[in-house]
């Protein structure tokens, strides 16, 4: 494997032309370094599938360049593609994608075998990763036979049989329960840091940013200069903090989704009140925000 | 097993309803084309076993007559000494020959009526299971299917040439679909000819060290008024007559067997990559060539077709072992050269039934895995 740097320059993605020409990214920049883990979030249709899929080699962009180590991935032809996306790209998706006919060392193996490993070679590299990753003893499984996380971890073999030097996930928890996505993302946070990949993860789950040394944050298919976000107290919603509806109590604000939230939130302080409890519930409030993130125009800014 | 090998065939397995489709629908299609071909075969067998198991080398016939069916050969009865005149003869015999009607209780047939000397060599019954094989003035040796279906045996009375003759021998493998052979003295055939000094062929040995071949062209050039072929050549035009006469079916069945296994193969392989082609689209993504993705299909295609067409010429098989069984006259025989037209048009469909689904893969977005959701 080697370390390799992807260089985002000024990338544009636009659909379709004229008056229904729809731009799903806008001159977004990024660069990705050796060994690090960059969580791109943003809301639904803020394009952020679509940067995964360009920084992928899965998609042309309209306009910028994407650099992979120097080699400028967006003036490659289609057909120069399928090597690159197989020899530098672990892809991991929401959808996990596995072959439903083949076993799981199969699904595993034959990506090796793609990249033209020898049958046995790339069998027996299968089985290791499968084994370290706990599925040594549903070597023969089929897909359908699995939960959800082996599922997951299945693709996450797949995506690292071949040593790329970056994997790309797409809401790699979505499918996942609430403790199989964290054990999924330690995983991937282990597999940076110990084998020195880098992960780009795409995702809506803010538990995610835990793992992350960078998080962005992708609207109207822009990075945004400043971003904040918090959880409503109420129903646990992640909002934006400069748009939210807002109420400052002992010297702190809470933030929330929409003012029946906020009605709710002031009422349980009331009653709350009159029960002498008003600080613990302001307490228990406090625990659960989440300050998120803060990105730069040229995604460089951290958490 | 390849990475192409492995994946096609577990696609293929599945879904094993879908298979068994795939599979039925090419072994119907090529059944049809195989058993046809098979029937013809066997049936221009069987009208040429006559001429096939004559023991004789070369056939002399009046000129111009190439074959035995629905022809007339009329020649000197001196044709006979006149060919054995030639060099490279060793024996030659006349037998007078004629297509009549035999008939006895409700069963009615055609028949090849051969008129043998007494101390014929050769035209003669081959299989002769009842009886003799020489029959004398007023006999006749029959075939035995004819002969079971119409009741009759040895010693009862059957009418040909406008008289009737009785029957002293039972022979096997003389009958076809259409006609069956009959033997009868030749002088009785004769006289009903009005006793003219004439034959129908001449069946000619050749001498050690002599070819068929040239001996044909020495007679030949050696005696005129008459046309000479070898026996394989004559049993081939006999042959050639009968599939000439068919071969407009032959082709009907055939297009329709093709275009038949073409429809079912295509659109099961279709189907088959409609419903995998987000695995498709994620192979894509992973950096799977194209070139990869067509082969599996290919593949696909091919090991339906492949078994298909195992699966036809079992039944093919079965059939030609079973039909002869059932007391109908008719063998069915599968030649070496109808495997390998089958063969071809089997491949012929696995590559066309593949083109489509190839097309829909070629314009199969990779991106397709990221935004559709389908768990899998």
């Amino acid at each position: 494997m080697n370390a390799l740097t992807l260089d985002v320059r000024n990338v544009t993605k636009r659909y379709g032309d004229g008056e229904t020409a729809v731009t799903a990214v806008r001159d977004v920049s990024l660069a990705i370094q050796p060994s690090e883990i960059v969580l791109i979030m943003g809301p639904s249709g803020s394009g952020k599938t679509t940067l995964l899929s360009m920084m992928g080699a899965l998609l042309h962009p309209t306009a910028g360049t994407i650099r992979l180590d120097g080699t400028a991935l967006s003036d490659l032809s289609e057909r120069q593609l399928p090597p690159i996306r197989l020899r530098q790209f672990g892809f991991i998706f929401q959808d996990f994608n596995l072959l439903s006919a083949l076993s799981i060392l199969e699904n595993v193996a034959l990506v090796a075998e793609l990249a033209g490993s020898k049958r046995k070679a790339a069998r027996e590299k299968a089985t290791a990763i499968l084994t370290e990753l706990g599925l040594g003893a549903r070597l023969d499984f089929l897909p359908e036979k699995l939960s959800g996380g082996e599922k997951q971890r299945v693709a996450i073999a797949r995506a690292l049989i071949n040593d790329p030097a970056l994997i790309l996930a797409d809401e790699p928890t979505a499918n996942l329960d609430s403790k199989i996505g964290h054990e999924i993302m330690r995983l991937l946070r282990r597999i940076a840091k110990e084998q020195g990949r880098s992960v780009v993860i795409v995702s809506h789950d803010q538990r995610i940013r835990d793992i992350a040394d960078r998080v962005l944050w992708l609207e109207d298919g822009r990075f945004k200069d400043v971003i904040t976000m918090t959880t409503d107290p109420v129903c646990g919603m992640t909002v934006e903090r400069d748009r939210a509806v807002s109420v400052e109590r002992d010297g702190e604000a809470f933030y929330f989704c929409s003012k029946g939230c906020r009605e709710e939130f002031l009422g349980r302080l009331r009653s709350e009140d009159m029960g002498g409890c008003r600080s613990a519930v302001l307490q228990r409030a406090g625990s659960v925000f989440a300050h998120l993130a803060s990105g730069a125009r040229d995604g460089h800014a951290s958490d | 097993m390849s990475a192409t090998w492995l994946l096609a065939r577990r696609n293929l397995l599945r879904s094993r309803a879908r298979l068994a489709v795939s599979i039925g629908g090419v072994a119907l299609a090529l059944t049809l084309v195989l058993a046809l071909d098979a029937i013809f075969e066997g049936v221009g067998r069987q009208l040429t076993a006559y001429v096939d198991r004559s023991g004789a080398d070369v056939w002399v016939a009046q000129s111009g007559v190439r074959n035995l069916h629905m022809v007339a050969s009329w020649m000197p009865a001196a044709t006979t000494d006149a060919v054995a005149d030639v060099d490279g003869v060793a024996l030659a015999e006349p037998i007078l020959y004629t297509t009549d009607s035999m008939s006895a209780g409700d069963e009615r047939g055609w028949a090849y009526v051969i008129g043998l000397t007494p101390d014929a060599s050769m035209g003669g019954p081959w299989d002769v299971v009842e009886g003799t094989d020489r029959p004398g003035p007023g006999e006749a040796v029959i075939d035995r299917r004819f002969a079971q279906r119409a009741g009759v045996g040895l010693g009862d009375r059957v009418p040909m040439l406008g008289r009737e003759f009785r029957v002293a021998g039972l022979t096997e493998g003389t009958a076809s679909l259409v006609n069956s052979v009959a033997f009868v003295p030749f002088d009785d055939f004769a006289a009903r000819r009005g006793g003219e000094p004439a034959i129908s062929y001449v069946l000619v040995r050749a001498s050690a060290g002599t070819s068929p071949d040239a001996l044909a062209e020495r007679i030949g050039t050696s005696v005129d008024g008459v046309a000479v072929q070898t026996t394989a050549a004559f049993g081939l035009a006999e042959r050639k007559l009968v599939l000439d006469m068919s071969g407009d079916v032959i082709s009907i069945m055939n297009v329709i067997g093709f275009v038949v296994g073409l429809a079912v193969v295509a659109l099961t392989v279709y189907i088959a990559t409609l419903a995998l082609r987000r695995e498709y689209g994620s192979l894509k993504a992973f950096g799977a060539p194209d070139g990869y993705l067509y082969r599996v299909v290919l593949a696909q295609a091919g090991m339906s077709v492949v078994a298909g067409f195992v699966a036809a010429v079992a039944i093919t098989a079965a059939l030609s072992a079973i039909v002869p069984r059932t007391g109908v006259n008719l063998d069915l025989a599968i030649a070496g050269a109808s495997l390998v037209k089958v063969a071809a048009v089997a491949a012929v469909i696995a590559a066309l039934a593949a083109l489509l689904p190839i097309h829909q893969i070629a314009r199969l977005d990779p991106v397709i895995v990221a935004r559709e959701g389908v768990s899998t």
